[in-house]
């Protein structure tokens, strides 16, 4: 039953074929600024409106930030509570054990990008962001800053990366292997560094540093555990395996703060009560066993990545179940899990200001504490403000560097 | 054989973790001169709490506290599923726009609140958003029928009188309506190919039959308009600070992960799908509605009921503000009764089996998308 909409349809392709042959090519680019603003702001009319709304929007909101920081905001708070919000009530004699992990964790994480990164091609646009950032960043730390001590140090910080980048390009991919060893025995030299020779204990570890110590043990401590959730579940022993599917829903399925909760109201219950764990140890553990669920969960992700093929090829040499796990199938499974494992790490991150539920003074509860004071009250906007932008800065730039390194690895493409 | 042995031995392991566990909460308990039991649920809250959708008191048993916490958890978390996703399809849309400008407003939105803490935004939406808006006495009004101030919302609520039931019959048959009108329209479509414009007669019939029913008995409802009293709002809707910085900072936070999971399963339609709307000579607007998100829609739901499942486990981070929700009730209720172990253990099972829920329903949206037939 054809239709005479049908046939004209028909019809007028097959005259559309028999015509000049039309190329869909893309838009010429842009070449003056005026075809620019054209093509990208006022190609219709209904462009031209979203772009005078937006227009309207960005100046507003920009006004209102600009005058704020620049004019209203009383940043007094910020430089007068930096060590607070930094390191909390760790002993000022100590401190330079936090500055040593700092170091040495900057020092590493400049080599990695700098190993990983291509060569960035400078644009305009890149050039304007790098120098404002730049500036942004000097002109914080010189503000929140008091001692030229720190200020040198901050410095040498700075110095650190870029030392760290120089040495990456120059190693290029032959570091890969040194920098995961080193990255693994971090967490070790870590904890001695801030523990060892009669150290600060971890009720003391506060501020941003124990935002940052948290989520490092937590991902740190979960890896192991992790792993083994993820070929629990996939074992063939269905004991083994429901205990571990178990275990991973329970875990995921309640917020942390319920297991914070949990680790400071209910754990002390299920131990013989000879046993006298300090609360920040009993919550270390909870976050931790939190994180192994998600772990597990991602390395269960990329044991499934790993083709059929290698586990037949490692059989076929005659390798144990052991060996073909630990040679074979781990190493290509845990490679492609590391940009999952790097989003993890953030929202852990993230998470860690949780801990304020069970008065652990974090950068957040530090940052409350401060404009909740005498002197610098009603300056909640500022200091939220400023612990925020912290907060954002290393999760921002851990998520572009887990970018990259999704594409260098080839995630997914092969 | 060996398979066989290593499980028992892997489960013995277990049951003697799991018993050596109990024999310390019963040693414990013992000690405390109580026992495991959820009796202590009948006896006196003696708490007040600031909101709840239910009367409540503090002579009211414990049992009926840990439900109000867990319907205003239950609360923030549905509305905000609702906004989240509404704002999380627009900033995706946004992201994709041909507008350079929207690309970019879209884009920082996304960095900023994806990549801070959704503690630090419900602490920061509250404290030194809500809370720095103007007293009550110079709440900043609307028109005259909705004020705003830091003793939070007050919006015009719709109030029942005496005819509002039988109102309630007229309002079912103008959804009977409306779905007649639906099938009509389609039914119309299909035959002759005209527009069917099936939503705007389907709510038009429900419209008329509603309003033809208020007409007619005269009493059915009134709109209550809130005034500024003294020290509160009286009358009207009312939000609360704390609950309208949850809200927000929920809303915000989620949109932002929502938003890149549309931009991403957009991208995943293929560009053949686009080329041929536009061939058939659909206005931007109509490929986006009738050809593009319905396609993404499929590749978009798994993830998208991942975010929903974190919105409703992240409303535990409304205890930093005060807001009633399970976590803060609880830890009150062990504060006041003890009894952590089961209070405990009502909340992991709230969270889990609310989260079965979410994930059940979703499923059945993901049914109800997905390509039928073949694939």
């Amino acid at each position: 039953m054809a239709t005479p909409g049908l046939e004209g349809r028909l019809g007028s392709a097959v005259s559309a074929a028999e015509g000049p042959a039309v190329e869909s090519a893309p838009p010429p680019r842009p070449t003056t600024p005026v075809e620019w603003l054209h093509q990208n702001l006022f190609s219709s009319w209904f462009n031209a409106v979203l772009t005078v709304i937006s227009g309207t929007f960005v100046i507003f909101v920009l006004n209102q930030a600009v005058s704020f920081v620049f004019v209203d905001a009383q940043w007094e708070v910020v430089r007068a509570n930096m060590k607070g919000y930094m390191v909390g009530g760790f002993p000022l004699e100590e401190v330079w054990r936090v500055w040593a992990c700092a170091y040495l964790v900057a020092a590493l994480a400049g080599t990695s990008v700098g190993s990983t990164r291509r060569r960035m091609r400078w644009t305009p646009g890149r050039a304007v962001v790098v120098l404002v950032a730049a500036v942004g960043t000097t002109s914080i730390v010189v503000f929140t800053t008091q001692t030229a001590l720190v200020r040198g140090l901050a410095a040498g910080l700075a110095a650190a990366v870029a030392g760290g980048v120089a040495a990456g390009r120059l190693g290029g991919g032959s570091l890969r292997r040194p920098l995961l060893v080193a990255w693994v025995l971090s967490f070790p030299a870590v904890v001695v560094i801030v523990r060892g020779f009669d150290g600060v204990p971890p009720e003391l570890w506060e501020g941003f540093f124990f935002n940052l110590v948290a989520a490092w043990v937590g991902i740190f401590a979960s890896f192991p555990i992790g792993i083994a959730l993820a070929l629990g579940r996939r074992s063939e022993l269905p004991a083994v395996r429901t205990v571990c599917v178990g275990f991973i829903e329970l875990f995921r399925g309640v917020p942390l703060v319920a297991w914070l909760i949990f680790s400071k109201y209910v754990v002390d219950l299920l131990l013989p009560p000879q046993v006298e764990l300090p609360d920040i140890l009993k919550a270390f553990v909870a976050v931790t066993l939190f994180s192994a669920a998600y772990v597990g969960e991602i390395v269960r992700g990329g044991l499934q990545g790993v083709s059929s093929g290698q586990y037949e090829a490692a059989r076929a040499l005659g390798l144990s179940t052991t060996k073909m796990m630990v040679l074979v199938v781990l190493p290509q499974a845990l490679r492609s899990t590391i940009p999952a494992m790097i989003s993890h790490f953030i929202s852990l991150f993230k998470d860690t200001s949780l801990f304020t539920a069970i008065e652990v003074t974090d950068l957040l509860s530090a940052a409350r504490r401060s404009s909740s004071s005498l002197e610098f009250f009603g300056t909640d906007m500022e200091t939220l403000l400023f612990a925020a932008l912290l907060f954002w800065v290393i999760a921002f730039s851990m998520s572009r560097w887990s970018q990259r390194l999704e594409v260098r690895l080839g995630v997914g493409s092969r | 054989v060996l398979r066989i042995a290593g499980q028992v031995a892997f489960l013995l392991l277990l049951v003697a973790i799991l018993r050596e566990m109990y024999l310390n909460v019963a040693f414990q308990l013992e000690l405390q001169g109580t026992q495991l039991s959820y009796e202590f649920l009948d006896s006196r809250a003696g708490f007040p709490i600031k909101e709840s959708v239910f009367p409540y008191g503090p002579n009211q048993p414990l049992v009926r506290a840990f439900l109000v916490g867990a319907t205003n958890a239950l609360i923030v978390a549905v509305t905000g599923i609702v906004l989240a996703t509404v704002a999380g399809v627009a900033l995706g849309v946004g992201r994709l726009s041909s507008n350079w400008l929207v690309r970019r407003i879209t884009q920082v939105y996304v960095e900023v609140f994806r990549n801070t803490p959704l503690l630090v935004q419900v602490v920061f939406w509250y404290v030194a958003v809500i809370l720095a808006i103007p007293q009550i006495r110079e709440s900043l009004s609307l028109g005259g029928l909705a004020f705003v101030s830091n003793r939070g919302m007050a919006i015009p609520a719709l109030r029942g009188d005496e005819q509002f039931g039988t109102w309630g019959l007229f309002c079912g048959a103008g959804l009977v309506g409306a779905a007649a009108m639906w099938r009509w329209r389609t039914r119309v479509h299909e035959r002759s190919g005209r527009p069917h414009y099936r939503t705007v007669s389907s709510l038009a019939a429900l419209v008329v039959i509603a309003a033809a029913g208020y007409v007619v008995l005269g009493d059915a409802f009134h709109i209550e308009v809130p005034r500024v009293g003294e020290r509160s709002y009286v009358g009207g809707l009312q939000v609360s600070p704390e609950f309208a910085g949850v809200l927000v900072a929920l809303v915000v936070y989620t949109a932002a992960f929502i938003g890149e999971i549309v931009r991403g399963s957009i991208l995943s339609v293929p560009s053949g799908q686009k080329d041929a709307a536009r061939a058939l000579g659909l206005s931007p607007g109509q490929q986006l509605r009738l050809v593009i998100l319905p396609q993404a829609m499929r590749t978009a739901i798994p993830p998208i009921t991942n975010q929903y499942l974190n919105l409703w486990k992240n409303t535990s981070l409304a205890f930093a503000i005060g807001y009633p929700e399970l976590i803060n009730i609880s830890t009150t209720m062990i504060n006041q009764a003890g009894h952590e172990l089961e209070i405990f253990a009502m909340v992991v099972a709230t969270y889990l089996v609310t989260s079965l829920v979410i994930s059940l329903v979703m499923n059945m949206v993901n049914r109800g998308v997905a390509l039928r037939g073949g694939a």
